[in-house]
C-alpha cells in the first residue's frame, strides 16, 4: 500500500501561473492586487480601453465619421443593424460583468484589508462597479431621456461574488428597470465618492466619482446634481486645463486636466482607440474610422481642435487624439466639467461656480479662439460637441438631447444594443428579455 | 554415482557440440509460385536455438553442423524442413494462403497474430507509405485504413492535421488518438506547428491503429479516441543491409478559385456604389448629386488603389491570387539506412533529410533526422535495448488564416493595384486595400526550429521461457525556438520600426512502463497469455517569449538590436498519469478466443476525489473455419466472429486544472494584479467512452479474397464541455461533464489478390467506413448550444451531429428588389431581415462515409499503384463568404459568382444586388448561403516504379534498385466551389468547429521522381 500511496502523491500537482480562489482573499496585499486586477479588466479593449467609446461614436456618427474597416461587428454598429450574435457586443457585456464580479469579490472580502485602507479599497471597487453598470445601461437599454424608466428594462444587477463554481439563481435574474439600474449606479458612485481619497489620475478618487456622477445626472436630466458634481471637480480637484488643446492627448503621464486616465505604455495596457482611429503608419489598423468633411466643417479654421485632425493623403482625415499607441487614454477631462456646469447652470438659470459664458469661454479660448460675448444653450452644446469629439460621449449626448442619429430617432430600437444571444441562451429567454426590435 | 552420470552426459554433449565439424552455408528463400525473394524468413537448425533470418533479398548465411536439418519458415508460408547438403541451400516455400492472418499485429504492451485478435486493429505497413512526399505521417495514412478520418486543416506544410478514429468522441476534451512510438506515448503539444511532423516515417515498420475499446482499453484513460502504435524498424541478423532513397518533386496548389479581373472589378464596384446611392435616393450620375455620393467615395478609392496607373484605362490587372503561391515550390529528400546484426546484437540506424516548400509564399519545412535502434542479448535471459531518434525540424511559417498578413488574404486586394510602384517597391496600404501580405513575405520571416528527441531504453528479463518482465523508460523531449522579424513596412513592424519576437518552448514527457508477461500453451489446447504492470507518465512544458520594436535598420533582426523591448512572458504546464493495468488472453483449441483487460488510471487534472477511473474491457472470438463443419470448405478458407465491449476514458485537452477556481496575474499601471480567470467545478470527472464492436473476418479461395466487416457503437458519457454560463457570474464558460454523444458505424475492408502469377500480380483493397455521430444529451435544461457568431454556425444540438451548421436558411433573392431573403422560423415565409430569420440545421461538417480504394500491379519489375480516397456527405461553410462573396459590401475583390448578381426587377438569381457599404439585406451574415457540399474523391497517390533486374544489379554490386515517379493529390473531383474541400481553417479548428473555410490554402499537389537503392 505504501508503494501505491507514494506513487499516488505524484498526481498532486498545483498550478504555477494561477492561484486557487480560496487563496486570493487572504491578505491585505492580495486584496489590493485584486483591486489592481479590477482596473486591468475595466481598462481592457472591450471596455474603457476603447470599445465603449467607439460604440458611442459609431452609433452617433450621423455622417460626421465613417467606419471603413473590415470588421463586420463595428460596421453593424455603425450601420445600426446589429445582429444579436455580434461578438464585440457580446464581449463587452461579458467583460463588464467580469469586472463587476471582481469588484463584488473585493467588497465581500473587504475585512482582509488593513483597517486604514478599507475605505479606499471599497470605494474604488464600488466606483468601478458603478461605472460599469452605467456604461452597460447606456448601451443596452433605452435612454433615460425616453421616459418610462420604471418599466423600461435596464440590465441585470449582481452585487455578490461567484464562489466555488456556484452558478446560482442570483446569476439568472431578470433585468432591473432603468430606474433601478440608475439607482444602483448612483448608490455605488456616491458611496464610492464618500469613501475615496482626493487623489486622482490612473486610479479613481473622489473626483472621478464626482465626474462620472455628473454624467449620470446629466443623462437623467437632473441638472442641479450634475452641476454640483461638476462644480465639485472644478472647485476642489486642483486640476487645470492644459494648453494648447493638443497637450491633453498623446501623453505619457496624466495631464493636468485628466480626472481619470488609463495608463498605456509599451509594456502595459491596451489602446483600442489607437487600434481603430489611427492608421497603419503609426502601427494601427488601416484607419478604420475616417473623419468626414461634415465633421471638419464644424470647426472655425483657427480652432486648434481642428488642427489635430490629420490627412493620410488623398483627403482622408483621421483623429489625432488617438494618433500614437503607447499614450495615456483620458477617460474624464476637466473641460467636460466646465461644459457640464455651464449647460446645467444655463438650464437652471444659476451661476454656481461661474457664469455659463465664462465656463464656455474657458474651453473656447483654450482652443485658440477669441472669447464669445454671449452664449445660448445651442452654443454650449456646440462647444461640447467639438471639445469632446470622438471621446465616447457622442450618442449619449444625442440621446439625452433627443437628437436623431443617421435618421434614427433618439429612442429608436436600432440605437440600443441587443442583449447578446449567448446571454439570452445561458440565462433563458423568459428571464433575460431581449430588447425590442431584436 | 547415479547422480553424477547425467552431468557427465551433459558435459559430453556440450563439448561434443563444439567438436563436431562446422560449415558455413548460404542460401536464398523464395516464393515457390512467383519466385519472389522472401524477406525476414526464419532459418533455424532443428532442435537448437541456432538460427538467422533472410535479408531484404531473401538471402541468408549461417554456420551449421554438417547434415543439420534446417526449419525454414516465413509468415504466410508453409514451413519446410531441409537437410543441409553442401554450402548452398536454396529453399522455395509454398504459400499457406494465410499471409494476412499470420501477420504480427502490435497491441498495447505486446504483440498478437492477426488471426487471434478479438478486437479491431488496422495495420498500415511502413513500406506502403514509404515514398509519400508529405511531411506528416497522418497524411500518408489518409484513405488507407477503415474508420480513420484524416483531414489537413489547409495546404500549409508542417501544420495541423486532424485524425479522427471512428468519429468525434468529445466536444471539448481531446479528439485525437494517443500516439505511441515503440512503447512511448508521445506528446502532440507544441509551441507552433504540428508535433507529428517531427517524425520521419521512413523509419517506421508499421502503424497499428487500435480502434475498438478492447484493443485500446489497455491504454485506459488515454485511449478513448483510439491509439496509433508506431513501431520503428529493427535490425535483423545477417549481412548488413544498406539502403539509400532519394527523391525530388514539385508542389502546386490543387486548385485556384479565381476572382474578378480589373475590368469586372471596376464595373461591379461602381455598380455597387450606384445601387447604394439609389437606395439613399441619390442619382450619382447627376453631377449635382455626385459630391458626397457612394460613387464618388468608390471612385476616390479606385484612384487610391490604382497607384501609378489609371483605373479608367484599366492599365493594371493584377492576379493577386497567383501571388499568394510560390511558383517554384519543390520537395527533395534523401535518406540513408543500415541494418543488420548477429544472433546477439541487432541494429537499425538511419539518417534522413527531407525538405518541402509549401505552396504558399514563405511556407516551408525541412527535417533532418537520425535514428539508432539497438538490441543486445546480454545473456540468454536478459535483453537490453535502446530506440533513439533525434530530429531537427526547420519550418518557415505563415500566420494563421484569419490574419491580414497570411498569404491567402492577398486575394482581397484589388486587381487594379499594381504589385510594385515605379521605384520597384511593393505597394502597401493605403494603396493596397488592406495591408499587403506580400510585404510581410519579402520583409518578414518566421523561422521555427525544433529539436525532438524521442526514445526509450528497455530491459527484458526472462525468468522462464513463459514468463518475462520488461521495464521501459521513455522520453519525448521537444525544444523549439521560433524567431520572428517583420520589417519597417510590414503590418506588424509599421509605425514601430520593425517588430521582433523570440519564442521558446520545451516539452518533456517522461514515461515508465513496468510489466510482466506470461505466455504458455497447455496440453496443446489451451493458450494462455497474461500481462500485468504499471505505468507512470509526467508531462512538463515551459514556454517563454520576448518581443521588441524600434530596430535601427532592417538588416539587424535579432532582439539584441531592438530599441524597445515591449514585453515577454514565461509559463509552465504540468500533468501526470499513474496507471495499473492487466490483461489476460485465453485461446482454446485454436478457435475460441477470450480476452479480459482492466486499467486503473489516475490523472492530476482532476481533483483528489475524482481522479481515479477504472477502465475494463472484455472480448471474445470464434474461429469458425477451424471447426470440423467448415474446415473442409474449398471456398471458405477463414471465418471468425468476434465481439468486444470496453470502457475508455479521456482526460486530455481541457487544461491542467479545469476543476479549480483560479485567479491569475495581470497588470495595470505597471503594477501586478490578480484577476479571476476560471470558475471552479469541484465535481469535474473523467469523460468515459463505452464501445461495443461486433466483427466478422473472412477469407475465401485460399484467402485470395479476404476482409473484415465491423459494426460499432461508441457512446461517450460525462462529456466534458465548456458550457456557457451567464456572464453575470463573472465568467463565460464552465468546464463541466454535461452530456452524452454517440458514434455508430460500419466498416468494411476487402482485400483481393486479383491475379497472382510469376510475371503479373494485381491486388486491390477497398475500405468503406460509415459513421453517424449524434449528441444524445447536453446539460439538463439546454438542448441547443447555438454557435452562430455572425460568421460561423457550428452548433451543438441534441439529436444532431457535433458541430452541425445551425442558423438562418438563405431563401435566395427577391426578384423585385434584389434583397437577400431568409426563411422565417415557419420555413415558408421569407424575410429580408437577418434578425427575423429562423434557425435551421443547414449543414453537417461530419462526413457520412469515408473510403479508400487502392490497387497495386506488378509486371516483370514494373510496379504501378494508385490510391483513391474519398469523403462523402459533408458540408463546408465559407466563413470568408461575407467578405469575398459579398456583393461588394466593401472593397474586397469578389468571387466570380458575383457576376450573376441581381441587376433589375424580375431578375431571378441567388446573388443579391451589389451594395457598397453594408446596406442591409445583402445577405452577408452567416447562413446557408455560404454552406456548400464538400464531398470529394481524390487520387491521393499514384506511383509508377521500375525495379532493375537483379542480373544487371549484380554487376554493379547492388542488391536492389528502383526508379519511380509518384504523385500526391493529382486529381480531385468535387463540387465544392472554394479552393479545396479538404479544409478546416486553422485559427478556429476544434472538435465543434469543423468544416469551416476562411482563406485556407488549398492542399498540395505533388509530383516527384525518386530512386531507392539497396546494397
Amino acid at each position: 500500500m505504501l508503494f501505491f500511496a507514494s506513487w499516488s502523491k505524484k498526481l498532486d500537482i498545483d498550478p504555477t501561473q494561477s492561484v486557487n480562489e480560496d487563496a486570493v482573499f487572504t491578505s491585505d496585499a492580495n486584496i489590493k492586487a485584486a483591486l489592481n486586477g479590477a482596473y486591468d479588466v475595466v481598462s481592457s479593449g472591450e471596455l474603457a480601453g476603447g470599445d465603449l467609446q467607439l460604440y458611442s461614436e459609431l452609433l452617433g456618427a450621423d455622417g460626421e465619421i465613417s467606419w471603413v474597416g473590415t470588421f463586420n461587428q463595428p460596421d453593424e454598429i455603425f450601420n445600426k443593424s446589429i445582429i444579436t450574435t455580434n461578438s464585440f457586443v457580446r464581449d463587452t457585456w461579458s467583460e463588464a460583468y467580469r469586472a463587476i464580479n471582481i469588484c463584488n469579490s473585493i467588497i465581500a472580502n473587504i475585512a482582509v484589508a488593513n483597517a486604514d485602507d478599507q475605505d479606499m479599497i471599497k470605494g474604488e471597487a464600488l466606483f468601478l462597479r458603478g461605472y460599469m453598470y452605467f456604461e452597460l445601461v447606456k448601451l443596452f437599454a433605452k435612454p433615460y431621456s425616453a421616459g418610462n424608466v420604471t418599466s423600461n428594462l435596464g440590465v441585470q444587477i449582481i452585487t455578490t461574488p461567484t464562489v466555488n463554481g456556484q452558478v446560482a439563481s442570483v446569476h439568472k435574474v431578470p433585468r432591473s428597470t432603468i430606474e433601478q439600474t440608475y439607482q444602483q449606479v448612483i448608490s455605488d458612485l456616491t458611496t464610492a465618492k464618500s469613501l475615496m481619497s482626493d487623489d486622482y489620475g490612473v486610479y479613481a478618487g473622489k473626483y472621478a466619482a464626482a465626474g462620472i456622477l455628473s454624467r449620470v445626472y446629466l443623462q437623467m436630466g437632473d441638472y442641479a446634481k450634475a452641476r454640483d458634481e461638476a462644480n465639485d471637480v472644478i472647485e476642489n480637484s486642483g486640476a487645470s486645463l492644459e494648453a494648447p488643446y493638443s497637450k491633453a492627448f498623446n501623453n505619457t503621464a496624466p495631464s493636468a486636466e485628466d480626472i481619470l486616465v488609463l495608463p498605456i505604455t509599451a509594456q502595459d495596457g491596451v489602446n483600442d482607440f489607437h487600434t481603430y482611429w489611427s492608421i497603419a503608419d503609426y502601427g494601427a489598423r488601416d484607419g478604420d474610422v475616417e473623419i468626414n468633411q461634415q465633421h471638419l466643417d464644424l470647426y472655425d479654421p483657427a480652432d486648434s481642435r481642428l488642427a489635430l485632425f490629420f490627412d493620410y493623403g488623398g483627403g482622408y482625415f483621421y483623429s489625432g487624439k488617438w494618433l500614437l499607441q503607447y499614450k495615456y487614454i483620458p477617460l474624464l477631462r476637466l473641460s467636460e466639467m466646465y461644459l457640464t456646469r455651464a449647460e446645467a447652470n444655463f438650464r437652471l438659470g444659476t451661476t454656481t461656480g461661474a457664469d455659463p459664458l465664462d465656463d464656455v469661454n474657458t474651453v473656447h479660448e483654450r482652443a485658440g479662439l477669441s472669447a464669445l460675448a454671449a452664449v445660448t444653450i445651442d452654443d454650449i452644446l456646440y462647444e461640447r460637441h467639438q471639445e469632446l469629439a470622438h471621446e465616447g460621449q457622442r450618442i449619449h449626448d444625442m440621446k439625452r438631447l433627443h437628437q436623431s442619429a443617421d435618421g434614427f430617432e433618439f429612442d429608436a430600437n436600432e440605437l440600443v444594443f441587443p442583449i447578446p444571444q449567448r446571454e439570452v441562451d445561458a440565462v433563458g429567454p423568459t428571464i433575460l428579455l431581449q430588447n425590442p426590435g431584436y | 554415482m547415479r547422480k553424477i552420470k547425467p552431468l557427465l552426459v551433459m558435459a559430453f554433449l556440450f563439448s561434443g557440440k563444439l567438436l563436431l565439424a562446422q560449415t558455413i552455408i548460404t542460401g536464398k528463400v523464395t516464393d515457390s509460385k512467383t519466385g519472389d525473394a522472401l524477406q525476414n524468413a526464419s532459418i533455424v537448425v532443428k532442435g537448437s536455438s541456432n538460427g538467422t533470418s533472410t535479408d531484404n533479398n531473401g538471402t541468408f548465411r549461417l554456420s551449421v553442423q554438417e547434415n543439420a536439418v534446417l526449419v525454414v519458415s516465413s509468415l504466410g508460408y508453409v514451413a519446410k524442413e531441409v537437410t543441409v547438403t553442401g554450402n548452398l541451400v536454396n529453399v522455395a516455400l509454398a504459400s499457406s494462403g494465410t499471409k494476412n492472418l499470420d501477420e504480427i499485429v502490435v497491441v498495447g504492451y505486446g504483440t498478437k497474430i492477426k488471426k487471434d485478435l478479438t478486437g479491431n486493429i488496422a495495420k498500415v505497413k511502413g513500406s506502403d507509405v514509404q515514398n509519400m512526399p508529405v511531411t506528416n505521417f497522418n497524411q500518408a495514412l489518409q484513405g488507407r485504413a477503415a474508420g480513420v478520418f484524416v483531414e489537413a486543416n489547409n495546404g500549409k506544410v508542417g501544420e495541423g492535421v486532424k485524425i479522427l478514429i471512428r468519429g468525434s468522441g468529445s466536444i471539448s476534451a481531446s479528439n485525437s488518438p494517443l500516439y505511441v512510438i515503440d512503447g512511448v506515448p508521445i506528446s502532440t503539444n507544441t509551441g507552433s506547428g504540428n508535433a507529428l511532423a517531427d517524425i520521419n516515417f521512413n523509419d517506421v515498420e508499421s502503424f497499428d491503429i487500435l480502434k475498438d475499446a478492447s484493443a485500446a482499453a489497455i491504454y485506459g484513460s488515454r485511449a478513448a479516441n483510439g491509439v496509433v502504435l508506431i513501431t520503428t524498424k529493427k535490425g535483423r541478423s545477417g549481412k548488413t543491409n544498406f539502403q539509400v532513397n532519394t527523391q525530388y518533386g514539385r508542389n502546386k496548389p490543387t486548385h485556384l478559385r479565381g476572382f474578378l479581373d480589373a475590368s469586372e472589378y471596376v464595373s461591379l464596384l461602381r455598380e455597387a456604389a450606384t445601387n447604394s446611392d439609389n437606395i439613399d435616393g441619390i442619382d450619382p450620375t447627376d453631377p449635382a448629386q455626385y459630391s458626397g455620393s457612394w460613387l464618388e467615395f468608390a471612385e476616390r478609392r479606385l484612384t487610391r488603389y490604382s497607384g501609378w496607373s489609371d483605373w479608367r484605362k484599366l492599365e493594371t490587372n493584377t492576379n493577386w491570387e497567383k501571388l499568394a503561391f510560390n511558383d517554384d515550390a519543390s520537395t527533395a529528400s534523401i535518406d540513408f539506412s543500415a541494418s543488420g546484426g548477429n544472433d546477439r546484437t541487432k541494429f537499425y540506424t538511419s539518417f534522413a533529410y527531407a525538405k518541402q516548400d509549401g505552396i504558399l509564399i514563405g511556407n516551408n519545412f525541412k527535417r533532418f533526422s537520425g535514428r539508432v535502434n539497438l538490441e543486445q542479448m546480454v545473456s540468454d535471459r536478459f535483453k537490453l535495448g535502446v530506440n533513439l531518434s533525434l530530429t531537427q525540424s526547420v519550418a518557415g511559417r505563415v500566420p494563421v488564416d484569419n490574419e491580414f498578413t497570411t498569404p491567402m488574404q492577398i486575394v482581397a486586394l484589388s486587381p487594379i493595384t499594381p504589385l510594385r510602384n515605379l521605384d520597384g517597391q511593393v505597394y502597401n496600404s493605403p494603396t493596397t486595400t488592406y495591408s499587403n501580405p506580400y510585404v510581410d513575405f519579402t520583409d518578414g520571416k518566421f523561422k521555427s526550429i525544433t529539436f525532438r528527441n524521442i526514445g526509450n531504453v528497455f530491459g527484458q528479463y526472462n525468468f522462464t521461457p513463459s514468463l518475462f518482465f520488461r521495464s521501459e523508460f521513455g522520453i519525448d523531449i521537444q525544444n523549439q525556438n521560433d524567431d520572428q522579424f517583420y520589417g519597417f513596412r510590414t503590418a506588424y513592424g509599421n509605425g514601430s520600426n520593425g517588430y521582433g519576437e523570440s519564442d521558446w518552448f520545451r516539452g518533456t514527457d517522461f514515461n515508465i512502463n513496468n510489466y510482466f508477461t506470461y505466455k504458455k500453451k497447455y496440453n496443446a489446447k489451451h493458450d494462455v497469455e497474461a500481462v500485468a504492470g504499471m505505468s507512470y507518465q509526467k508531462y512538463n512544458s515551459e514556454y517563454a517569449n520576448v518581443y521588441g520594436e524600434q530596430f535601427p535598420v532592417e538588416t539587424l533582426r535579432k532582439l539584441a538590436s531592438a530599441g524597445l523591448i515591449k514585453g515577454g512572458t514565461s509559463r509552465e504546464s504540468n500533468s501526470a498519469f499513474l496507471s495499473y493495468f492487466a490483461r489476460a488472453n485465453y485461446k482454446l483449441n485454436n478457435r475460441y478466443l477470450f480476452s479480459l483487460s482492466g486499467r486503473v488510471d489516475g490523472s492530476s487534472v482532476f481533483g483528489s476525489e475524482t481522479r481515479y477511473g477504472f477502465f475494463p474491457a472484455v472480448s471474445a472470438g470464434w474461429v469458425l473455419s477451424e471447426e470440423n463443419f467448415l474446415s473442409g470448405s474449398k471456398l471458405l478458407s477463414f471465418l471468425k466472429l468476434r465481439g468486444s465491449w470496453g470502457l475508455t476514458g479521456n482526460a486530455d485537452g481541457f487544461g491542467d486544472f479545469a476543476h479549480l477556481g483560479l485567479w491569475g496575474g495581470s497588470s495595470y499601471n505597471a503594477t501586478g494584479g490578480l484577476v479571476s480567470t476560471q470558475i471552479a467545478n469541484p465535481d469535474l470527472k473523467w469523460e468515459k467512452s463505452n464501445q461495443i464492436d461486433i466483427g466478422i473476418d473472412f477469407g475465401f479461395l485460399n484467402n485470395r479474397i479476404s476482409g473484415e466487416i465491423d459494426y460499432y457503437r461508441r457512446k461517450t458519457e460525462d462529456l466534458i464541455y465548456n458550457v456557457p454560463v451567464p456572464s453575470t457570474t463573472g465568467f463565460t464558460n464552465k468546464t463541466v461533464n454535461i452530456g452524452a454523444m454517440e458514434n455508430k458505424g460500419i466498416e468494411i475492408v476487402l482485400n483481393t489478390d486479383n491475379v497472382i502469377s510469376k510475371t503479373f500480380k494485381w491486388s486491390s483493397n477497398i475500405n468503406l467506413s460509415f459513421n453517424k455521430n449524434k449528441i444524445l444529451k447536453l446539460d439538463g435544461d439546454q438542448t441547443i448550444i447555438p454557435g452562430n457568431d455572425g460568421r460561423y454556425l457550428n452548433s451543438l444540438i441534441v439529436g444532431e451531429s457535433i458541430g452541425v451548421f445551425y442558423g438562418p436558411r438563405y431563401a435566395g433573392v427577391d426578384p423585385a428588389n434584389g434583397d437577400a431573403l431568409f426563411f422565417e422560423q415557419d420555413g415558408k415565409t421569407t424575410t429580408n431581415s437577418y434578425n427575423d430569420a429562423g434557425n435551421f440545421i443547414v449543414g453537417n461538417p461530419n462526413p457520412k462515409m469515408i473510403a479508400g480504394f487502392g490497387n497495386t500491379l506488378n509486371y516483370k519489375g514494373i510496379e504501378f499503384s494508385f490510391l483513391f480516397q474519398g469523403v462523402f456527405g459533408n458540408q463546408v461553410q465559407n466563413g470568408g463568404g461575407g467578405f469575398m462573396t459579398a456583393g461588394f459590401d466593401w472593397f474586397d475583390n469578389q468571387t466570380r459568382d458575383q457576376l450573376n448578381r441581381w441587376q433589375k426587377p424580375g431578375d431571378v438569381t441567388d446573388v443579391p444586388q451589389l451594395r457598397l457599404g453594408g446596406y442591409g439585406a445583402d445577405g452577408i451574415s452567416a447562413s446557408s448561403r455560404y454552406v456548400y457540399d464538400a464531398d470529394y474523391i481524390r487520387l491521393k497517390n499514384i506511383t509508377l516504379a521500375y525495379n532493375i533486374p537483379s542480373s544487371i544489379l549484380k554487376r554493379v554490386k547492388l542488391s536492389s534498385a528502383k526508379f519511380y515517379v509518384t504523385a500526391v493529390n493529382l486529381l480531385t473531383i468535387t463540387d465544392y466551389p472554394g479552393w479545396d474541400p479538404e479544409v478546416n481553417t486553422d485559427y478556429r479548428a476544434g472538435n465543434r468547429n469543423q468544416g469551416s473555410d476562411f482563406y485556407a490554402a488549398p492542399q498540395i499537389k505533388n509530383i516527384s521522381f525518386g530512386l531507392n537503392l539497396g546494397f
